[in-house]
């Protein structure tokens, strides 16, 4: 899925009585159930479900829109969502969806197949400027409505409010995943016209929770929406997000009961799972991510191979993980273990000063100065610190550019602009070509391939691999483009994380995904003494 | 004139702090017993404890403290001193500018300073810091341009006393143009309270620039400044409290230092 924050559970929920009055927090009526949320980014990103593309935004999108269908709490399998029921033709390329009737968006008019037509043509619409376009670029009629010669796409057909059908050009086994993303989700047009750019500070969906209040580098507060339709969801009244917390101060928030649930940063995270009482509390969850160092291919020095498989041999990946207290596995390739398609029999780069000092000087490299950005929290610093006094004893002197997430995720899309990051890539649906495809294809220049790598090969793999509905064929060919690509070197393979939070004994059924943000409908509170 | 009296204890105590200080910071190649910037012991991601062979631990990225906190006494004293440096030329050029000339060079001299004056230092520091982007130069830079009002103010004052002075008159009386005024006549007299004011601007300085790295606007790492071991270490600080204690103590010694030595210095002038 989408740029993961090294942190998923952005989470630190807090009960906030009514009386207590931090300056200028929004009140609550007594008893009220609200969770308080803190993240280290300053801000999230944004709301619009067409423009997000990361966990800080999609954490918040899942609950302020629905889709078609969606994943269950713990599993990636798809569950319906507003959708009653789907069907798909035996060949992949006819999907037909049933609407429930008693969907609604807060602002009173109820959801039809038109507000999800709408939602997908605006994505593939070019002045969106959509990372999710890609997506639905298989839909019958994509390149025509694209290019601007139609004013709807021919293959997305809605025979009636509550039904909507979806032809693709190619069999896309994976293609219903694709649908329970937040760019499919379903939005007004009434809405967006309105607030133009500005949806995202304006958001009018139809999930269980409703915005409102959201000031940049303070917080964000949502609350329940009323006509969500599914009965007594959501279970609390509101949450509020603090933006901008340190991890030190999250977890001392937390530990002053003035938050419900925290991420555990490295210093305390043997101490919590020395003690029972805490130990307890912690939840976790094997994560289908990636963590990588990006280098931009078309940018010196990483446009020569040979610099880019040095700095693979040249950074200790297991220093990494004893870095996070283990919460993590080395990784060999782009797919996590725990992505459908893995392939065991990587062998990746192990760590190898010597090999990578042998391949610089080959490159005519043997002292070379390359800046890294990073997102600007402890825990980045110290990975990036890590990663500085590796790439010291090769004779790389590495800068550090802390930066907020947003800047860092619009930097990033730019050519020639960074040279070298830190990021993770997490799962949006489980397949192979969601990493392969999202990341490393000539197409995604400019939305998701931020190393701008290409190679005629991976491509045509790629291409060829995307409709092929027998899983083991359709692996195989993934693995082959996966080959190429990590000999290509765009990517030092860091390693997979494990994420865990830690919540508060009154917090109640918090379930965290292995692919999404945390969904806190059916969380509850009971009242802490 | 004024009386001049022995070396004082504060003076002398805060002399020799000084001293060993700049020692420690020139002799650091010598004194640590490892790189400050290398991992020497497998302590990633929990630090190691003070023993005989790491006497103040190591951190999470497995480098040696006390290596740290001495090359860290290089770019403090490089800090504090350059910075200082900094402060005095645009404070005394303003300060002598304003008492000498007086009138409306004096006005609007003097009303500029006190808009500066009116800026928080650390807030108008990070927010220059961030325009320009933390780097050992832009610290210096940035720690002169927030500092150098007070200086500016004191000197002022002490060249529009000298220049009603019988030596100032008469001197002008025979001719002497300005610039020979200012440089034979006011800054000689006018040093003694500069030497002051680099002294305890040195520790002023000192505590900027850590107060700066502690919010991660200081010198980039990997450099091992004391404001951002402390910083580093905040997350560790109950597992492992010796990583923000000995910068702390270090930061406490040579602020200490120089305070000493500058208030000692102005009790043996008699001010």
């Amino acid at each position: 899925m989408r740029r993961a924050l090294r942190i998923l559970a952005v989470l630190v929920l807090t009960m906030l009585s009514a009386c207590r009055g931090d300056a200028g927090a929004p009140a609550f009526p007594p008893g009220a159930k609200v969770l308080r949320i803190a993240e280290v980014s300053p801000d999230v990103p944004t709301l619009d479900p067409a423009a997000g593309y990361d966990t800080s935004s999609w954490l918040f999108e899942q609950m302020l829109f629905s889709t078609l269908v969606r994943y269950g709490d713990a599993d990636v399998k798809l569950h319906p969502d507003a959708a009653l029921s789907w069907t798909v033709s035996p060949d992949a390329t006819v999907f037909t969806f049933h609407l429930r009737h008693d969907v609604r968006f807060t602002s009173g008019r109820a959801v039809t197949s038109a507000d999800f037509r709408y939602a997908i043509e605006r994505v593939l619409n070019p002045k969106t400027i959509s990372k999710g376009m890609e997506y639905f670029r298989s839909i019958r009629g994509a390149p025509e409505f694209v290019a601007g010669r139609t004013a709807h796409l021919s293959g997305l057909e809605t025979p009636d409010a509550w039904t909507i059908i979806f032809h693709l050009v190619a069999p896309d086994p994976i293609f219903v995943d694709k649908l329970a993303m937040p760019f499919a989700a379903a939005v007004p047009h009434e809405a967006v016209e309105r607030w133009g750019e500005d949806f995202s500070r304006h958001p009018v969906g139809s999930g269980p929770f409703m915005l409102k209040e959201w000031i940049g580098g303070q917080r964000i507060v949502i609350v329940r929406n009323p006509n969500y339709f599914i009965p007594g969801l959501p279970k609390l009244d509101a949450v509020v997000d603090l933006l901008g917390v340190s991890e030190g101060l999250e977890w001392l928030k937390f530990e002053a009961g003035e938050i419900d649930i925290s991420a555990i940063p490295p210093a305390e995270f043997v101490y919590v799972m020395k003690t029972p009482a805490l130990k307890r509390l912690t939840t976790h969850q094997v994560t289908v991510t990636t963590q990588y160092l990006g280098m931009n291919c078309q940018m010196a020095p990483f446009t020569d191979l040979r610099v880019r498989q040095a700095l693979n041999f040249a950074i200790d990946k297991d220093k990494l993980v004893a870095l996070l207290n283990g919460r993590g596995v080395v990784a060999r390739g782009v797919m996590p273990p725990t992505l459908p398609g893995f392939d065991p029999d990587l062998k990746g780069y192990p760590y190898d000063p010597a090999r990578a000092r042998q391949l610089l000087a080959e490159a005519g490299k043997s002292r070379l100065g390359v800046e890294l950005w990073l997102l600007a929290d402890q825990t980045e610093l110290m990975i990036g610190q890590s990663i500085q006094q590796d790439l010291a004893l090769v004779g790389v002197d590495l800068t550090l550019k802390p930066i907020a997430l947003a800047p860092l995720l619009e930097a990033v899309r730019q050519p020639n602009n960074v040279p070298f990051m830190v990021f993770g890539w997490e799962a949006d649906f489980p397949d192979p070509s969601n990493f392969l495809d999202v990341l490393f294809s000539r197409r995604q220049w400019g939305a998701n391939n931020d190393t701008f790598y290409y190679n005629p090969r991976v491509d045509a793999i790629l291409k060829q691999a995307a409709p092929v509905t027998d899983l083991k064929k359709r692996y195989a060919l993934y693995q082959e483009a996966e080959k190429i690509i990590v000999a290509d070197a765009p990517w030092v393979f860091l390693y997979n994380p494990v994420t865990y939070v830690i919540h508060q004994p009154w917090v109640h059924d918090l379930i965290l995904n292995p692919m999404r943000p945390t969904r806190l409908e059916k969380v509850w509170v009971t009242p802490r003494n | 004139m004024t009386p001049r009296r022995r070396i004082n204890w504060m003076e002398l105590t805060g002399g020799l702090m000084v001293a060993g200080l700049i020692a420690v910071a020139l002799l650091a190649p010598l004194l640590a017993p490892h790189d400050p910037t290398r991992a020497v012991a497998p302590t990633y991601g929990n630090p190691g404890p003070p023993s005989a062979a790491f006497p103040l631990g190591t951190d999470e990225l497995g480098r040696d403290v006390l290596s740290r906190i001495i090359y860290g006494a290089r770019i403090s004293l490089t800090v504090g001193i350059a910075a200082v440096l900094v402060t005095l030329a645009i404070g005394v050029t303003i300060g002598l500018g304003a008492g000498f000339f007086g009138g409306a060079t004096d006005f609007l001299l003097m009303r500029f300073t006190d808009v500066m004056l009116t800026l928080p230092g650390l807030l108008l520091a990070m927010a220059l810091v961030t325009v320009l982007g933390p780097s050992l130069l832009t610290i210096l830079i940035v720690i002169g341009l927030v500092s150098w009002t007070q200086i500016a103010r004191v000197v002022r004052a002490e060249s529009l006393t000298l220049s009603q002075r019988d030596f100032v008159i008469a001197a002008r009386a025979l001719g002497a143009p300005p610039r020979h005024l200012i440089v034979r006549h006011l800054l000689p007299n006018v040093m003694p309270i500069i030497v002051v004011m680099a002294a305890l601007g040195t520790s002023g300085t000192l505590l900027l620039d850590a107060g700066l790295s502690f919010l991660g606007l200081g010198v980039p790492p990997p450099a091992p400044s004391w404001g951002r071991m402390i910083e580093e270490a905040t997350i560790y600080f109950r597992t492992a409290p010796w990583l923000a204690t000995f910068p702390g103590l270090a930061i406490f010694y040579a602020v200490l230092g120089f305070n000493l030595l500058g208030y000692g210095y102005l009790r043996r002038r008699g001010r």
